[in-house]
Formats: C-alpha cells, structure tokens, sequence
C-alpha cells in the first residue's frame, strides 16, 4: 500500500468514526437539523453525477425527490401498504419519471435541456397543489415510522444511522461509478460528445443512464424524508429548493462527487446559521454562486489542486519528452477480395448548399489512401458522412461490403471505423491515460449491470484496460504524458494523443483529418513513419491533407475533390499534372506553367 | 365557439407580453450565445418598479415605465460584466451564473417590497369594447400595440442602424467581427441592456394583468424561455409568434384544465420541443459544431 492510500483510509476511518460519534453530542434540534443535511448531500451527490460527470443539465432533482417522497407518502396512508414497500415502489417510480425526463436529452442539450427539465420540475410542483391524491398544498401527513426489526426509527438519532448508511453507499457507488469504465465514458461524453460517439461510446444510453442514477438518488433521499419528517408538502420540492441544490453542486465542486456533498454540508449549516435572515441568506448564496463560475468553476473541491498549481508554477514546469513511437508488428497482408471501404454515388446537401455532389471512391484494403482538395471541396463533410455524423442525403457507404451509411457514429465505431478531427477533439477534463482509455474500452452500454451484481468484475476489466493503456502510451512515445490534461501539452503531442486514442479503437479503417496541421518538418515526418506503420499492422488509412510533401511521399493513391466533386484520381504523380487539378487550385489553367517547376520537387 | 374565440384573445395578449420576454431572451442569446435564466427576475423587477412608480408618485404610466427600463437597463449592464470573463468559454458555467443572479434579484426584491405581492389597477380605465359579442379590454389592446412597437422598433434596429449591423456581425462570429474593429463587449453589453428593456416592458404591462409578487418571475421568464425556444431560439420573429402560441397555449389549458394548466403547457410544450428540437423557425445559433 502506497503512503497516500494509507493516509486516504486513515482520513476514510476518522471521518467514519467522527459521523458515528457525531449523534452523542447532538441535542434533539441538531440532529433534525444533520438529518436534513444529509438528505440533501444525497441529493447533491445525484445531481452531480447526472451534471458534473454526464454533463446533462438536470432542473428536475428536486422533483425526483418530491416524487419519492410523494409516492411513499401516498403508497402508505391511502393504500396502506408498508413502508418500505411503499418505498421500493417509490423508487422504482423515481426511476421511470428519471428516464422520461432523460428522454429529451436524446434530442437536446444545454439550454434546451435546463428549461424543459425546469418545466418538467414546475410541472411536477402544479400537480402535488392540485392533486386531490397528494393532499394539495396542505400535503400528506401522519406517514408512519418505516420499522425495522424492533429499532425505533421515529427517534432522529437513529434515523441518523440509516441515512448515513445509505449516503455512504450512495457516495461510494458514485465515485466507484465516476473511477471506472462508465464514468470515464459519461464524463467523455461531457467533454465533446460528438468525439465520444466517435470512440465508440453509446452517447444516447449513456445520457439514460446518467438520468436513471440520479433520479434513484433522488428517489431514495425522498422516501428517507418521507420516513423522517412523516410530513409531505408542495414547498419542500418547490424550484427555489432546486436552485439551492444547485448552488451546494455548483460552490462544492460539480464535477467532484465528494465535494458536491461538501457543498451540500457548508450550504446546509449556513442556511442554518442565517435561519432567522432567509433573505440575505439566499442573497449570499446566489452571490456566491455567480462568484464561483467567473473565479473558481471547480468550486471547493478544486481549490486544493488550484493552489497546487500556484504553489508549482514557482518551480519551472519541464514536460517529459515526447518518446520514439514503436513500430507496430506487421500484420496480415490485405486480402484482396473486394475493397474496404467504398462510397458510392454519395451526396450530401446542406439546404441550398451541395456540399457533396455523386461522389465515388472505392479504397482497397491495406491502402493509404490520400484526400486532397482546395478549402471548402466537401473533405471534411466526406468523413463526416463516412463517420455517421452526417446522414448522407443519396447514396451509400460501404465498409467492407456492408452499407453502414446512416449509422449512428458508435455503431460504426465499434464496427471498425475510427477517426481524427481536424480541430483537434480530446477530452478537455480528461487525462491522456483517459483518453486513451475510453477509447480502448468496447464493451456496449448494457455491460454495466455489472456495476450492480458483479463490481469485482468491473474493477478486473478496469484493471485490464489500464494495463493496455500503458501498453498504447508506450507504443506512442507518450509514457510521461499520462496523467497530464491534453489542454496543457503542445501541439504536436496533442495531434499524436489523438492519433493514439483513435488507433485504441484497434480499427480497420482510420480517418485522419489534416494530420500534419501545425506540425514542423520534423514531426511531419514522424507522422509519416507512424501511418506507415499502421498501415503495414494491416488497418486501411485514407487521410485528408494539405500538406503535399507528406501526401506525395506517403499516399500510394490520391483522390482530388472540389466543389463536392471527385476531379482527378491516381497515383500522386499522376494528380500533380492533372490540368483539371492544377485548375482547381490556382483558379486559371492558363497559370498551369508554372506548376511543371514545382511538381519534381514535391514529389521527391 | 365564443368562448374559444374569447380564450384565444385572452391568450394572445398574455403571449404578447410572453413575446416581449421571449425576444429579450433571443436577443441576446443570438449576440452573445448566453441564456439568461435571470431573465425572468429581471421582469419581475421591471414589474415591481413601475408599479412603485405608478402607485406611490402618481406619475403616468409610460414615465413609471421609461424609468424602469432605465433601472432594469442597469441590472443588464452588471450582469454582463459580471460574466464577461465566460463569455465564449463555457456555455454551461455561464448559464448556471445567471441563474445565480436570478437568486440574488429574487430575494433583493424580497427584501425591497416584501414577500407578499400587490395588485396594480390598469392604467386605462375604459370599459371593454364588444366586438360582435366578444368582450375586448382596452387594456389588452394596448399591450398587444406596444409590443407590436417595440417588435418593429428593435427588427429596425437590427437591421437598419450601424449598431444593429454590428451585433449582428457579432452574433455570427466574435472573433471576425473584433478584427474588422467591432468592440464585442460593447455590442454584448447593449444587447444586454436592450434585452433588459424589454424585460421591463414586459414586467411593466404584464403588472396590470397578473398580481405582482416576487415569485412571478420564475413562470414569466420560463413560460418566456418556453416561446422564445418554441419560435427557434435566436429567431426574433420566431419568438414574437413562439411567445404568442404559448400564451394561447395556457390561456385554453387554464380554461379546460383549471389548476393543472402548468402542467399541461409544460408537458405539450416538452412533446413539442422533442419533436422539433430547433423550434417552429429553426435556431439562430451562435454555436458551430
């Protein structure tokens, strides 16, 4: 054991210890209050993981925990049902109206998202003061004390214990969640979800499921407060509630599940502390949150590292040099029957705008295949189209004999294909070694009912895909570079992390879009040897570039689009000479002699 | 069918003023990319101002108003300083900022006017014109004209004066638009203040139509969000008839559902946006893929 995980579980013990011993210095009124304060932390802890690690805007928590609470509070005075049946079918409830409020988020995000969940959430509110069932705005009272083999629940002390239980739980289950494959893919999709979807990541399940978890959070912190205040009503779960929420999410740290809880505990004493001064209290916590987005967006939970940094930057930041990449073993030679990749009488048009116009192009296996063309000749929106971003508006894209056009982009991920992004699209708040292993991950979305009925195995295979990630790291001269943000690392390794990333995806076919963009001469041609080398462990490359150099002496064969068309194909010698080529690119063909000059030295 | 007809008018003058909010929403949403869940305070401040003014110095209308939009104006102007530093970086954080602000305003206006609401007395006190049967009040005449001013005065605006040209330059691209000498600050601060206006306009006639209370912010601003998302956010004209089709939209709920008319709007509003994600127009977008 390490010296920081022997500290880690000496700190782990003391706080239990401090939160088992807590209630002997409590008076009735205290321990009332830590009650509510850890229903709250709970709550956090689920919106956090739905917001700070998803990345889907939820208004609508506070709703799932009115629902909770509602439906146990109905469930047990008007069906007479038990309580902690009452409570199963509470969750369960919770989880369906989590999953219908997720469901926009398919089509939606941001804005869009916050104001339909905080609709939703309003709606919610409209129907506990109306409906007869809910007891209107005088709500539901005399819910009975939920049993349990003889222990007085009705006493607050003891409904301390089980509440801490089950926020021990509810926080382990989250930071477990947030450590392994399934975090490390919701919190990519965060990041950039068009590049998730292009490792491979579910991006619509994984939204589901985001939604799923923290309406369970919220379910259970509901059915806990049905069983400890045994008193329902309208204003508990009204929006001013949500913003509170939000406000402990935002100050604790949202993409921190711990310090969302921390945010959850300091909010709740202040409000505390101001309670006979509500008003100037809410005008502290707004100001703070206004305060916490321009000057610390990390919240509490990020404060340490942000010192640490400042602390750092007195020493001089030396990045560990970028290694040699290891050449890959050969693979099997192609085989040649038929080709991998073909596009075929493919058209994309965007409004007025024809984008792509009857494009065929037909890539043998075990080819590098180059893509040039003036700015704006439809080479992007071809891999757009051949990756699933765009839906193609006639014709079809064949992978290995096999339409795939109109897929979305993870299924073609996991059927092989996989791409770099001319801008650059790493996962801004992952590490490299995350990157790499979303990426290495291929697994579906429905492998983590694992999380619930076999954890050991989730940890196993973490363990596994870490070990591979050390494997790619090393492959790719990236050793020292694993634990740093992509964000902070030049260029030119951030072009070679993507290239990395895109080849854990172990595809057939890789896209690089401008590959060479930014680099010097020197990393150009290391950028040549790699491509080389994937190519030869047998993956197909088709690569658009500007750079002519490297596309003369990489590119066995080279197709010319402009204006959305195919104009030359060939060897690289024989599209250097074309007339319609050399017309595209300078405008006039009557400047042509001045190319034949150029050309030799191109080609070398 | 009369009743139809007369729940139709009394919806299209509560979704003018839902238009007005709903119009500051896009406005700078397009110029600066920014949602401003604050909003909504904002309305409920411009509310309670002319209110004030109206009640307490007997002042006319439209002057309790022009000094309301000034104040509001203000409120603009410090919110946007406030977040400039996030402009253009994290959509998300900003969002989140503004719906601070909204919690701030909120209980400033708790603490300036009390937690209970008043009423305010229309400012025309004419009795309702009967159109073939249909009971019009002048008072809804006179807000739906407004807002009809102050649509044509800002699609003018927009599109006739150097100014407008350039937020709209910026709202297609900050970057271009600061080399070509535009100071984007400048142009996002007038949106904001323009927005705000707006804001107040709504707040002020909307006054006499609902109770004035410290909460009404939270259903204006969202019911706003709502039209101006449903009309293709980003879109003024788009918003204008968005802001309107959710005001007739409630107006028929709150007819056939009673209490439950929050609920209905919420959810048909939500089956409609899951439909057409982009609204009836499409969004004006200031994000590129």
């Amino acid at each position: 054991m390490t010296r920081a995980a022997k500290y880690r579980l000496a700190a782990l013990a003391a706080a239990g210890a401090a939160a088992w011993l807590l209630p002997y210095r409590l008076d009735m009124y205290a321990i009332h209050v830590v009650d509510v304060m850890l229903l709250f932390a709970i709550l956090a802890v689920g919106l956090g993981l739905v917001m700070g690690i998803a990345g889907q805007i939820n208004l609508a928590q506070i709703a799932f925990f009115g629902l909770g609470a509602y439906v146990t509070a109905i469930l047990t005075t008007k069906a007479g049902l038990g309580f902690w049946t009452a409570s199963a079918l509470a969750i369960a409830a919770t989880a369906v109206a989590g999953l219908t409020v997720g469901l926009p988020a398919l089509r939606m995000q941001s804005h869009y998202l916050g104001i339909v969940t905080l609709g939703l959430a309003l709606a919610f509110t409209n129907w506990t003061t109306n409906a007869q069932v809910a007891g209107g705005a005088e709500g539901i009272s005399a819910i009975p004390a939920p049993p349990m083999f003889g222990v007085d629940l009705s006493s607050p002390y003891l409904f301390y214990y089980v509440e801490l239980i089950v926020f021990a739980l509810a926080l382990a289950f989250g930071l477990f969640v947030v450590r392994t494959p399934l975090g490390r893919r919701m919190r990519a999709m965060r990041d950039d979800a068009l590049a998730a979807g292009a490792v491979g990541a579910e991006v619509p399940m994984l939204r589901m499921t985001a939604f799923l978890m923290a309406s369970v959070y919220g379910g259970a912190a509901g059915v806990l407060y049905a069983g400890l205040i045994r008193y329902v009503a309208p204003e508990t779960f009204s929006i001013a509630n949500m913003f509170l929420l939000l406000a402990m999410v935002i100050i604790g740290g949202r993409q921190n599940l711990l310090g969302c809880a921390v945010g959850a505990v300091a909010l709740s004493l202040v409000r505390e502390l101001l309670i006979d001064y509500p008003t100037y209290a809410q005008i502290g916590y707004g100001s703070i949150v206004v305060l916490t987005v321009v000057f610390a967006p990390t919240g509490l939970a990020g404060l340490p590292a942000r010192i640490g940094a400042v602390l750092r930057r007195r020493r001089t930041a030396d990045f560990p040099t970028l290694g040699e990449f290891t050449p890959y073993p050969a693979g099997p030679a192609a085989t040649g029957d038929g080709p991998l990749l073909s596009v075929d009488g493919l058209s994309k048009q965007f409004r007025g705008v024809k984008a792509l116009a009857d494009v065929d192009i037909t890539v043998p296996a075990g080819q590098i295949r180059g893509i040039v063309g003036p700015n704006g000749s439809g080479k992007t929106t071809l891999f757009n189209v051949v990756s699933g971003f765009y839906r193609p508006t006639t014709g079809r894209v064949l992978l290995d004999g096999e339409v795939v056009s109109g897929a979305r982009p993870h299924r073609l991920a996991q059927m092989g294909i996989a791409r770099t992004f001319q801008n650059l699209r790493l996962f801004g708040d992952l590490t490299v070694t995350d990157n790499i292993l979303v990426a290495l991950d291929r697994t579906r979305t429905t492998w983590i009912w694992r999380y619930l009925l076999w954890p050991v195995g989730v940890m196993r295979r973490d363990r596994a895909l870490r070990a591979e990630a050390e494997e790619v790291l090393d492959r790719f001269g990236l050793c020292g570079y694993g634990p740093l943000r992509p964000k902070a690392l030049p260029y030119g390794i951030q072009r070679r992390v993507e290239i990395a990333r895109a080849m854990s995806r172990r595809p057939r076919l890789l896209l690089l879009d401008e590959p060479a963009a930014g680099l010097n001469g020197e990393e150009v041609r290391r950028l040549g040897e790699i491509v080389r080398s994937i190519r030869d462990s047998g993956v197909t490359v088709v690569i658009i570039e500007h750079n002519m150099g490297l596309v003369m002496s990489l590119c066995e064969h080279v197709t010319v689009l402009a204006g959305g068309a195919v104009i030359a194909e060939g060897t690289p010698s024989q599209v250097a000479v074309a007339p319609q080529v050399i017309e595209a690119y300078l405008g006039d063909s009557a400047m042509a002699h001045d190319i034949p000059q150029a050309t030799p030295a191109e080609t070398r | 069918m009369q009743l139809t007809i007369q729940t139709f008018i009394g919806g299209v003058s509560l979704g003018a003023v839902y238009a007005l909010v709903a119009m500051g929403f896009s406005l700078v949403y397009r110029t600066m990319g920014l949602v401003n869940f604050a909003h909504g305070n904002v309305v409920m401040v411009g509310a309670y101002l002319v209110s004030t003014f109206y009640l307490t110095t007997r002042v006319p209308f439209a002057v309790a108003m022009i000094v309301a939009i000034a104040v509001t104006g203000l409120i603009g102007v410090i919110i946007e300083r406030a977040l400039r530093p996030l402009e253009n970086k994290d959509f998300d954080l900003m969002l989140i900022g503004t719906i601070g602000f909204g919690i701030v305003l909120e209980a400033l206006a708790i603490l300036i006017w009390g937690a209970t609401g008043q009423a305010v007395p229309s400012p025309v006190a004419t009795a309702p014109i009967d159109v073939l049967g249909i009971r019009i009040r002048t008072y809804d005449l006179m807000v739906l004209g407004i807002a009809a001013a102050a649509t044509v005065a800002l699609m003018t605006f927009l599109q006739r004066t150097k100014r407008g040209a350039a937020m709209q330059a910026v709202a297609m691209d900050h970057e271009a638009a600061t080399a070509v000498g535009i100071h984007v600050g400048r142009s996002n601060a007038i949106a904001f203040v323009i927005g705000a206006g707006l804001a107040a306009l709504a707040g002020g006639l909307v006054g006499p139509m609902l109770y004035v209370s410290p909460a009404m912010g939270g259903t204006l601003g969202i019911k706003g969000f709502a039209g101006a998302i449903l009309g293709g956010f980003g879109n003024i004209p788009g918003a204008i008839l968005g802001g309107i089709a959710i005001g007739v939209l409630d107006s028929f709920s709150a007819g056939h559902f009673q209490g439950y008319s929050d609920l209905v709007t919420f959810v048909v509003f939500t089956a409609i946006i899951m439909i057409r994600p982009t609204g009836i127009f499409g969004e004006t977008t200031v994000n590129r893929a």
